[in-house]
């Protein structure tokens, strides 16, 4: 009999998995003002974020670069259903009255956010289905460009480069990790759909996949919109918890940050969002004493700014050379575990316990 | 609008376009043989330009003698690049390749700024270059001139190069089908290290000429050059090297005539009309302007 | 391999979580605090040291204003100690990079306040982070300082724990726009504005308000977005236009060589003046042309007789080894002090918000850039624009306005 293996465990996954995260979820929930929930929330933003994006270059086969422009479609329209009635009026007088004397509850102005964001992505659905590889990528850089000098000179409506201060602040751990899990649920059942199975069959071979009769074109349009959603609802997520939003920060720099976690992470595995995204988050903050300049053994290192995003970019080439299928390949590993009943029912079942002690029983037992 | 002010418009857009074109010439020809679009490019016309700042500043190293190291140092650069980073996935997908220039990108912008401050440092040339004179309504400097006649250099000596000589057409030969020109016997390592170290000597001299032009660096400084000379390679004709210089021209004179004549309004939106006009014309001519036009884009 | 990911998984995932935990809970040490900072005394008892925090983007974009400004603030972070301090507590300042990310700043005051337990903050030069970070600070009931912010209506969006020490860009354009037509008599202007900034954008709204209203007109409006490095549209266009009297350049420090340069070296003579993002080295790419009828409406001059300047300029080149590069050093040095003072009418009973009642209360503080009041109707002090004008490589006192 195959030794059991700890990873195989459904009880080992659902405490790993479900119950140690949701407990350090549940206690900085509690500590809204404390510093590591902000870490918490950045990652929960970038898990939506990231997740979008694997849908996009490791599913789909497009390799957009164009998240920051539908971060940032997310982040103005969310913003423009929630903000209050006084700042609109002195920010962004050009909007229409209606909108200015409306607020709606959170929830929807994500969505309707992030529905303005899928609008867009279907209007230059038509370019980037004509395009491949490289140069749809530099057709939704070109997308980033225009976004933000869209932004920048329309200062009626979005308060121009000066962006939007005021933001109400409704992203807390609750409600950024409902989005993530049901972004991260959305995900796993779509890929695991007819849909999902056609999709990956267009990447891996158009053609056959043509004459299996799948339409290319509605796909990869219907693909972009998706991922697009979710990244103007991750925009907004954003946008509510800085309470700040202006267009220098939906740039280039950001589609490529979101780009870097998702292939470290890994492209085709949502689960890779997650770990993408948790080292993204984490290692500045572990880097940060270093890169301001550390006392090392009574020699004081230099400052050395920019460090993480050193490092991080070597992640990158080398995991980009050696394993490219990033850090999580196509390991659904902890999707697996939310989303399957039998992970919450096996603390019941007797036999799952047995089979968590065999894998600690010494090796001699061969059957 | 008087003639002369749409003339003087031709003009800054000839001379920017002069500079985009050399820049345009080494993406295309990386990207002719590698089909990589090497975002990398730019930022090594930044390091390129950094090193000659650094030579002339800090070690006195007169001028034309900073540039040669320069141009070595970068050479030694992109060589590097492309065989840690480039080489081990040169057969992998094209995903892979355009990740990995990113990557490279971010890393050489983080090691300048790192090792430079990220304020703007001032370049400035020997005043005989750059000071402009006057003929007529046109106003060129000696660095304007010495651009143009640079690029033109360029073009007929890589003309030369590439159908006179064994490694041009080895070259050629790789761009057309790698896999055959490997059976023939042709070293595809020495072929692609050639093609970087052309492109990459070329960034410098590109990076040389617009620094002098503006009078600064900062660690971004090549990357918008570069994309919008990727976009000039591509409205041009990937591959065709005549064709990236059009396409520089024309986006040159593109973005000074919209900077121009668009109401004051829309002048800021210079950036995006070079990407949007590059999106319109990979639409209906998918291989560039000079590009064949049947075919899907490979 | 698949055995190896799946375990490194589920132990990075578990492991980052607990380690986030970990560390966030653990008081400020060693992994929280970074900064290079002169003259911190150690802390005792808490009781008897008194901290502040500042965030300054002292990497990317914002460092040519930034770097200058935590230098003047940890120039009176030292003078202070050496003093013996507030009430006779030592002042231990904690340092932050904001690298020009708002998110970074953000997070960094959220670090601050929960774990280094701030009783103030001080920082940045640019509305932008100082939305962020103060949205923070408000929350949390912790005052903040801006030292070179200069938007108007930031203590208005952020909240009453915020304050200003630069003055508005309202009170800043005005005064050039009356510079402009009081003492150059122009009648007529022409305005160049980054687009992309919204320190510029505010800055000529005002100044064209205050121009109309005191009779002038304003010709030719043309704009960029930062990083533009090429002019010669707009300089085409001006020239097509036949001038004006005077120009208004509201252009980042980044692009005001490049700008000067430019437009001189195309032959344009005309007078321009900017706000105090001209207050920087706008010689390095323009070199002499500089020196050639610009002005520049800041806080402070170098070569001002106001005995606070003169001290300020010789304690700092003392400590650098160099004058201070521009106004935003004497900014930074400023909100120190008025941090300080607040601090210091608090007697011994030092809460947030005794410091944030104190600073509302300021009044008729004297500083390197003026005098500095607040109110409870207003955050942003009243201050006096200093005009000046480049000569021979510095920026030379014309008139207070």
């Amino acid at each position: 009999m195959k030794k059991t293996r700890l990873i195989d465990c459904n009880l080992f996954r659902l405490l790993c998995f479900v119950i140690i995260p949701l407990a350090v979820l549940v206690i900085f929930a509690l500590k809204p003002k404390s510093y590591v929930t902000g870490i918490i929330i950045t990652m929960g933003i970038y898990i939506v974020l990231c997740a979008s994006q694997n849908l996009i270059n490791g599913f789909s086969g497009m390799f957009s670069m164009g998240h920051a422009a539908f971060m940032a479609i997310g982040a103005y329209i969310s913003a423009f259903f929630t903000l209050s009635t006084n700042v609109k009026q002195s920010m962004t007088p050009g909007l229409p009255q209606w909108l200015i004397n409306t607020q709606i509850p959170f929830g929807f102005a994500l969505i309707i956010g992030g529905l303005a964001a899928a609008i867009v992505a279907v209007i230059i659905g038509f370019p980037v289905c004509r395009t491949k590889g490289h140069y749809l990528s530099v057709v939704t850089l070109a997308l980033v460009v225009v976004v933000k000098a869209v932004i920048d000179n329309q200062s009626d409506l979005t308060n121009g480069s000066r962006g939007i201060a005021g933001v109400p602040a409704k992203s807390n751990i609750v409600t950024v990790y409902i989005c993530v899990v049901i972004t991260l649920f959305v995900m796993y059942r779509l890929l695991r759909s007819a849909y999902g199975r056609g999709l990956i069959a267009m990447r891996d071979d158009p053609v056959a996949a043509q004459t299996l009769g799948i339409n290319l074109v509605t796909k990869k349009i219907s693909c972009f919109a998706i991922s697009a959603f979710f990244a103007g609802v991750g925009g907004g997520l954003w946008g509510h918890y800085l309470t700040t939003i202006s267009s220098s920060n939906f740039y280039f720099m950001k589609s490529f940050d979101i780009v870097e976690i998702s292939i470290i992470g890994g492209m085709f595995s949502m689960s890779g969002a997650i770990v993408g995204s948790a080292l993204f988050t984490i290692l500045p903050e572990f880097l940060a004493p270093l890169e301001g300049g550390l006392r090392l053994g009574g020699i004081k290192l230099p400052t050395m700014f920019g460090l993480s995003n050193i490092i991080m970019a070597v992640i990158l080439i080398l995991l980009i050379i050696f394993r490219r299928q990033g850090l999580m390949g196509t390991n659904e590993v902890v999707l697996d575990t939310w989303f399957s009943k039998e992970t919450y029912l096996s603390l019941f079942k007797p036999e799952e316990y047995r089979k968590l002690a065999n894998v600690f029983r010494k090796k001699e037992k061969t059957d | 609008m008087t003639t002369s002010f749409i003339l003087g418009m031709l003009m800054s857009g000839l001379k920017l376009g002069s500079i985009y074109a050399i820049v345009a010439i080494g993406y295309s020809i990386v990207y002719g043989i590698l089909r990589l679009i090497n975002f990398a490019h730019g930022d090594i016309m930044t390091v390129g330009v950094y090193m000659i700042l650094v030579l002339m500043n800090k070690a006195g190293v007169p001028l034309f003698a900073s540039v040669i190291l320069s141009m070595g140092f970068s050479v030694v650069v992109g060589l590097l690049i492309e065989r840690l980073a480039y080489r081990p996935i040169r057969d992998a997908s094209e995903e892979a390749t355009l990740i990995s220039s990113l990557a490279v990108s971010s890393l050489l912008q983080n090691i300048l700024q790192m090792v430079f401050s990220a304020q703007r440092e001032p370049f400035i040339l020997p005043t005989f270059l750059t000071e402009s004179h006057k003929y007529g309504i046109i106003s060129l400097s000696l660095i304007n001139i010495i651009t143009f006649i640079v690029t033109a250099i360029f073009l007929v000596t890589l003309y030369f190069v590439l159908t006179k000589t064994k490694i041009g057409i080895a070259m050629r030969a790789c761009s057309e089908n790698m896999k055959a020109s490997r059976l023939m016997g042709v070293s595809i390592n020495k072929v692609v290290m050639f093609s970087f170290a052309i492109g990459s000597a070329l960034a410098v001299i590109a990076g040389l000429l617009l620094a002098g032009e503006y009078k600064t660096v900062y660690p971004t400084l090549g990357f918008v050059p570069g994309l919008k000379a990727f976009c000039a390679a591509v409205i041009g004709g990937i591959g065709s090297l005549g064709g990236a210089v059009a396409g520089a021209f024309i986006i040159g004179v593109a973005e000074m005539l919209f900077a121009g004549l668009a109401p004051t309004s829309m002048t800021a939106y210079r950036d995006a009309f070079v990407f949007l006009l590059m999106v319109i014309v990979l639409l209906f001519r998918p291989n560039g302007i000079f590009g064949s036009t049947e075919g899907e884009r490979s | 391999m698949k055995k190896f990911t799946k375990t490194v998984a589920a132990v990075l995932t578990g492991a980052m979580c607990l380690g986030l935990a970990a560390c966030g809970s653990a008081d400020a040490s060693g992994a929280a605090a970074s900064g290079t900072s002169s003259g911190n005394a150690s802390a005792a008892a808490s009781g008897d040291v008194i901290k502040v925090g500042a965030i300054f983007n002292v990497t990317g974009d914002q460092s040519s204003l930034d770097t200058p400004s935590q230098q003047g603030f940890e120039l009176a972070v030292k003078q202070i100690n050496e003093a013996g301090g507030i009430n006779g507590r030592q002042v231990e300042a904690t340092y932050y990079d904001g690298q020009t990310d708002t998110a970074v700043c953000a997070s960094n005051a959220k670090k601050l306040i929960d774990n280094d337990g701030v009783l103030a903050i001080a920082g940045f030069s640019d509305s932008d982070f100082a939305y962020a970070a103060g949205a923070v600070a408000q929350e949390a009931g912790v005052p903040i300082v801006f030292s070179g912010a200069t938007t108007p209506d930031i203590p208005d969006v952020v909240g009453n724990y915020s304050f200003m020490t630069a003055f508005g860009d309202n009170t800043c354009a005005h005064a050039a726009a009356e510079f402009l037509y009081n003492d150059l008599g122009a009648k007529t202007a022409y305005v160049l504005t980054d687009k992309s900034m919204s320190y510029t954008t505010n800055l000529s709204d005002f100044f064209m308000e205050r121009f109309e209203e005191l009779g002038g007109k304003v010709v030719l409006q043309d704009y960029f977005s930062s990083g533009d490095y090429d002019y010669s549209a707009q300089i085409a266009r001006y020239q097509q236009q036949g001038g004006a009297d005077a120009m208004f350049m509201a252009t980042g420090p980044d692009d005001a060589s490049t700008v000067i340069e430019q437009y001189r070296s195309a032959g344009i003579e005309t007078p321009m003046i900017s706000g105090d993002g001209w207050d920087t080295d706008i010689w390095s790419v323009a070199g002499d042309l500089a020196n050639d009828n610009i002005y520049c409406c800041t806080h402070y001059s170098a070569d001002s007789d106001s005995q606070a300047v003169k001290d300020f300029v010789a304690s700092y080149t003392e400590e650098y080894g160099n004058a201070p590069e521009n106004a935003f050093a004497a900014l930074g040095f400023d909100a120190a002090n008025v941090i300080f003072a607040a601090i210091e009418a608090c007697g011994d009973d030092i809460t947030t918000d005794n410091i944030r009642d104190n600073l509302e209360n300021l009044k008729d503080l004297e500083c390197v850039t003026g005098t500095i009041s607040y109110s409870a109707e207003s955050h942003v002090p009243d201050k006096t624009i200093v005009v000046t004008q480049a000569k021979d490589g510095a920026l030379t006192f014309v008139k207070n306005v």
